[in-house]
């Protein structure tokens, strides 16, 4: 197998800047081959986009504690600062954020901030930045894309601001790209039309993707493999089909049973009690112990192994075996 | 939950009977002035709510769905009298609001619950203050409010003892949803209207709402306007559904009509553009192309028409008027308007003698 193009080793991640120090991300390992598309899943505080940031090396350096390894295109991202650090955001891996409006520069045109990371990172005439801010814009199916270069961010729709953050993202051809809940501020009939402009996008650059989402539909729609986190820790990883169909962890099944999708109307939904636990208090034993309808004694004192439950597919839970008996 | 579930229709502030609804809402109009010329008159307005109709049933759920700009908040606050109607009258159980019915009585008959759970409360109140406060507006004296504060505590799930004391910063989310929903009980609404209330929840908090959004309905007789961009909550907990695009009615009809034989076509691409849950059934193609159009100055004729599939050149120049297609389905759309003259429209009426 081919080295992967994103490999990430017990990652830890803490805050050191309020009264407590806050574990959010506590020993994540993953990895993203070539190609491939991971979703990751989670509520707010499972530190999905903490584990995502740390892949542009993004956190504030003196409030942060980090362990662990994070490699992406063979480079060590840890270590780099300075221009290295620069050189590599944008180049070899990029960022599309929630909110495009807040991510864009608003007193900059669209163009004029394609151009300028374009020319950031290659050393082309002005002209020639140009011409490739157009041929971005057409490739994210922006209308009329001569008129949309000059727009600024605040004269465009909600879908269309993202779409520009796109081109944007996408022009210095990365290898990787990062998405944090892309499409969660955008109406319905405008998601649908981002998620499939990324699947379309991916498959044709043959991009790396790691993809942030508190939805499953999102990850349904657009991923290979989904790595659902809690408290810190990726708790299941498997393939969309795997984490759909055989949900193994309890976590994931009971996020699965609680969505109103197919419930029948008017009947009770299938709650998980209680809510997600203080990351600046995390339990000694499984972090989702004390909400899990099948936690033994064992489950609060240690925590619990990856265990392999399928081809490709691993579960944090020390009772899946019992689990599937039962 | 204790006590017998209660009969909304048993309520003796009942006034029309079963069949009369408990809301009707005819021709209601807001719109925003925005811009301003040099001698200071407005240049343009935003149609956010314009001439809608609907009848809300006493005891059902009324789900609202549609895109941001649609009006669907603006409809709520309207109906919560937060913000003046330009026209159009509000019913309230056979009551004019506002008139025969005075906006007091009125809002102790209807209570709204918001989207942000901590901008909603309070900051310096406790949480029994907080539910506590508008019994005592409308006369009800300090203890006795307080008894209620405690019971309706214990109602939404929170021990009085751990919870009555403290501050909204000092709970969750979904706690502090709780709490709103406690304090549009406490004055025993007949009404309560839900603006995007379990939208900022995370998943697995956000069932735990909706279960005790269904058991309170049961318990206190409750009646529900239940505002969401999310689909799949309006399916689960709606009798019926009322689409909206861009200030007007979509589609009215039931739940089941509506997700599973909607008729207008915005209805049925809203809905296919749910994300599939389907590893081997992915969408693959976008149900509709580009963003909502502006609300300010929207399209002429059927406001859907820039983006419709169906469209035709007569949805350009006609305005569709929202009509039944069926006993309990009401679409506003030119094809199921006889005579209009959309090729699929079903022949014009005779005229009657």
């Amino acid at each position: 197998m081919s080295e992967p193009m994103i490999d990430i080793r017990d990652l830890t991640v803490t805050f050191t800047g309020g009264r407590k120090p806050v574990h959010a991300v506590n020993g994540v390992s993953l990895s993203v081959a070539r190609g491939e598309v991971l979703a990751l899943l989670g509520e707010s505080g499972s530190g999905k986009s903490v584990t995502l940031r740390s892949l542009l090396n993004m956190h504030p350096k003196g409030r942060t504690k980090l362990s662990g390894s994070v490699k992406a295109a063979g480079l060590d991202i840890l270590g780099l600062s300075g221009r290295a650090l620069a050189d590599y955001r944008g180049k070899t891996a990029s960022m599309i954020f929630q909110e495009p409006l807040l991510a864009l520069d608003p007193v900059y045109t669209v163009g004029a901030q394609i151009v300028e990371g374009i020319r950031r990172h290659e050393k082309v005439s002005s002209s020639e930045a140009y011409a490739r801010a157009l041929a971005l814009l057409q490739k994210v199916r922006i209308p009329s894309p001569e008129r949309r270069l000059q727009a600024f961010p605040h004269e465009m729709s909600g879908g269309m601001r993202q779409r520009a953050m796109i081109a944007l993202a996408l022009a210095c051809n990365p290898q990787i790209l990062l998405a944090d809940e892309p499409t969660t501020a955008l109406d319905a009939t405008v998601q649908i039309q981002i998620l499939l402009l990324l699947r379309d996008l991916q498959r044709e650059l043959g991009l790396s993707v790691i993809l942030v989402t508190h939805d499953i539909g999102v990850a349904v729609e657009v991923a290979d493999r989904v790595a659902v986190m809690y408290a810190g820790r990726i708790v299941e990883t498997g393939s969309v089909r795997d984490i759909i169909r055989n949900p193994r962890h309890p976590y994931t099944q009971g996020l699965l049973a609680s969505r109103a999708h197919d419930a029948m109307s008017g009947a009770r939904l299938d709650a998980i009690p209680g809510s997600p636990p203080d990351l600046a208090a995390l339990p000694p034993g499984c972090a989702f112990a004390p909400r899990c309808k099948f936690a033994a004694a064992a489950c609060l004192t240690a925590q619990p192994d990856a265990i392999p439950v399928g081809p490709q597919h691993v579960a944090r839970c020390i009772r899946t075996a019992e689990l599937v008996a039962a | 939950m204790s006590g017998e579930p209660v009969d909304p229709l048993a309520d003796p502030r009942d006034r029309g009977g079963p069949r009369q609804p408990l809301l009707t809402v005819r021709g209601l109009v807001k719109h925003f002035p925005v811009g301003k010329n040099i001698l200071g008159r407005s240049t343009n307005v935003v149609r956010a709510v314009d001439d809608v109709d609907f009848d809300l049933l006493k005891g059902e759920t009324l789900g609202i769905v549609g895109e941001s700009g649609c009006g669907k908040s603006t409809t709520a606050r309207l109906l919560m009298h937060l913000i003046e109607p330009d026209r159009g009258n509000i019913i309230f159980d056979g009551e004019v609001v506002g008139q025969e019915l005075s906006l007091r009585e009125y809002r102790r008959q209807v209570q709204m619950v918001f989207q942000d759970s901590y901008a909603s409360l309070n900051p310096r109140l406790t949480i029994e203050d907080s539910i506590a406060f508008a019994p005592q507006v409308h006369g009800v004296s300090r203890r006795e409010s307080l008894n209620r504060a405690h019971d309706l505590l214990s109602r939404v799930g929170l021990e009085p003892n751990r919870f009555a004391g403290r501050y909204p910063h000092e709970l969750s989310g979904g706690q502090r949803q709780r709490i709103n929903i406690a304090r549009a009980l406490a004055l025993e609404p007949r009404l309560i209207i839900l603006d995007e209330a379990v939208s900022a929840l995370d998943k697995s908090v956000e069932a735990q709402v909706l279960n005790l959004l269904l058991d309170l309905k049961d318990a206190f007789g409750l009646t529900y306007i239940f505002i969401s961009h999310d689909l799949n909550v309006v399916r689960f907990i709606s009798d019926r559904v009322m689409v909206m695009y861009l200030g007007k009615v979509a589609e009215i009809g039931t739940a089941g009509d509506i997700f599973d034989r909607p008729a207008h076509p915005y209805s049925g691409a809203l809905l296919s553009s749910m994300p599939a849950m389907d590893p081997d059934a992915r969408t693959l193609e976008a149900p509709l192309y580009g963003d909502p159009p502006n609300p300010i100055n929207p399209p002429p004729g059927c406001r859907f028409h820039t983006r419709c599939t169906a469209v035709e050149a007569v949805c350009s120049k006609l305005e569709p008027q929202l009509a039944a297609t069926s006993t309990n389905q009401q679409v506003s759309c030119l094809k199921y308007q006889p005579g209009s003259g959309h090729s699929a429209a079903p022949p014009a009426l005779e005229a009657a003698e």
